[in-house]
């Protein structure tokens, strides 16, 4: 284990200032995930990822590109990772949900910005997270002005490719995303030197629906009462699912299944209350809320955010026999996710209605991070839905600090109680 | 309550005694390597008392390499 100084040496990293993430991480991890009860074995796969999150894949992308491949990080759903696939390249999601990097974000980003931003801009620039250091180049999209404003600054670092995402959903908007895939595909072949092909897209897509497979399958699962996983351990696959190689994670998340299987049978009920969250997505390691709730007699059985449903519902199509008719795919695809950052945006709500009755949720938790606008304003339209389908909603807007955990906990008590 | 940790040079050989575990049906859990017991990060693997020996033999007979056993109070 220590030969990764070695390596994060070469990757340029603040190594005095790694060290103090370093150290957080064992005790954050071991307090909040493993002193849950009676969890999956299968989890340890999951275990494994977090505990070697900046060790042995870090080593794996090194590997990868001394032999000529290309690492690409991302850090949105509507980042097609099908072309990235398509191009032998690894897609990696980075790292932004810790309070540690906030500090070095708030030295050139202002602060009352949203704190997922300020996170990735912060370890970036403080040479502190290696799945940075090993990118060769970022890919921003267009979903909030925050980001919009700090690829700018980021590409003063490392060479940033945007993606215009259409903030309306006319057919006009999806040719316009279809063009914005075909513009990320010519830009991924010139990084990479390897060309999309019919059959290399239709491989990538195959390996994503892949994916929303096997989450799907898992999200299916927390549906029966009690969920056979906790709301906690759910919210770790799906983090996992943005960093981990795609083969490796599809095939362990189906043996996470099987397990759950396995468990339906044998589960009774609980009493604990069924929560939905939805809002805002939690980047690794941002288990604050989730560990709150679980903390008190409940259980989170569905997340409708990016971090949650919004990933992996709906599948890319592999009928057709053009590229032209594969990006016409994802871009339909794509843009049927409901990101607040669309206006209108009523899917999101008849999304939440669905997974209600869906998943038998007692009670939603809105959560939204500080700052972040869109989902902010839309939590009007949304309350006002609920209200109308007699829904228990509580909004908790919140960041990465430990600040107002007391606060929030006594909230979650009082909703679970009124509830 | 004391808790049980095995430490690798590297996670191969993590994982390699994982397969092994697993194999014969010994209960345990990948966990990050707590601070108090090494400076790098990377895994361990935590185990229960009773399984001790067992483990011990596991671990000889298949060379798995390790860099000890160690116990947190």
């Amino acid at each position: 284990m220590g030969d990764y100084k070695k390596m994060w040496q070469d990757l340029n990293m603040d190594i005095e200032k790694h060290d103090i993430l370093c150290e957080a991480l064992p005790e954050q991890f071991g307090d909040i995930y493993l002193t849950q009860e009676n969890r999956p074995e299968a989890m340890n796969y999951f275990n494994y990822v977090v505990a070697e999150i900046h060790g042995a894949r870090i080593m794996e992308l090194e590997k990868y590109k001394k032999e000529g491949g290309k690492v690409v990080g991302t850090f949105c759903v509507f980042v097609p990772d099908e072309v990235i696939l398509a191009t032998k390249a690894i897609g990696v999601g980075l790292c932004s949900g810790s309070q540690f990097w906030i500090e070095d974000g708030e030295k050139i980003l202002p602060r009352n910005i949203c704190p997922l931003v300020k996170a990735f801009t912060g370890a970036k620039i403080g040479l502190t997270c290696p799945y940075f250091q090993s990118c060769d180049m970022i890919v921003g999209e267009t979903t909030c002005d925050a980001k919009k404003k700090a690829w700018e600054i980021m590409d003063e670092y490392i060479p940033v490719h945007v993606m215009e995402l259409p903030q309306m959903k006319r057919e006009k908007n999806i040719k316009q995303w279809e063009d914005e895939i075909r513009i990320f595909i010519n830009r991924m072949e010139e990084l990479t030197g390897n060309k999309v092909t019919i059959e290399s897209l239709k491989k990538g897509i195959d390996i994503c629906n892949g994916k929303r497979k096997a989450l799907k399958r898992m999200y299916d699962l927390r549906k029966n009462t009690p969920s056979p996983i906790s709301g906690l351990d759910a919210l770790l696959v799906s983090q996992v699912a943005f960093s981990d190689d795609p083969e490796r994670f599809i095939e362990k998340t189906e043996e996470l299944c099987d397990e759950l299987e396995e468990r339906v049978k044998e589960l009774k009920p609980n009493g604990k209350k069924r929560i939905m969250v939805t809002g805002t997505p939690m980047a690794l390691p941002n288990w604050k809320l989730h560990s709150i709730v679980e903390g008190l007699n409940a259980e989170i059985v569905v997340e409708e955010t990016c971090t949650g449903t919004r990933y992996f519902e709906n599948e890319v199509s592999t009928e057709g026999d053009t590229i032209d008719e594969l990006v016409r795919n994802m871009a339909e695809r794509y843009m049927d996710i409901n990101c607040a950052c669309f206006t209108p945006n009523e899917g999101r709500v008849e999304d939440i209605i669905k997974y209600v009755d869906e998943y038998n949720v007692d009670g939603v938790i809105y959560y939204n991070l500080s700052f972040c606008h869109t989902y902010a304003i839309e939590y009007e339209k949304i309350a006002k839905a609920l209200k109308e389908e007699d829904i228990p909603l509580l909004k908790i807007e919140t960041d990465y600090s430990e600040e107002d955990t007391g606060q929030i906990k006594t909230r979650v008590e009082a909703f679970l109680e009124m509830i | 309550m004391a808790k049980h940790y095995i430490l690798f040079p590297n996670y191969s050989q993590g994982l390699k005694l994982e397969v092994l575990l697993k194999q014969n049906n010994i209960k345990y859990v990948i966990s990050p390597t707590p601070r108090k017991l090494s400076t790098s990060c990377g895994i361990s693997i935590m185990y229960n008392k009773k399984d001790e020996e067992v483990i011990k033999d596991i671990i000889d007979k298949n060379s798995v390499e390790i860099k000890g056993l160690f116990t947190i109070e």
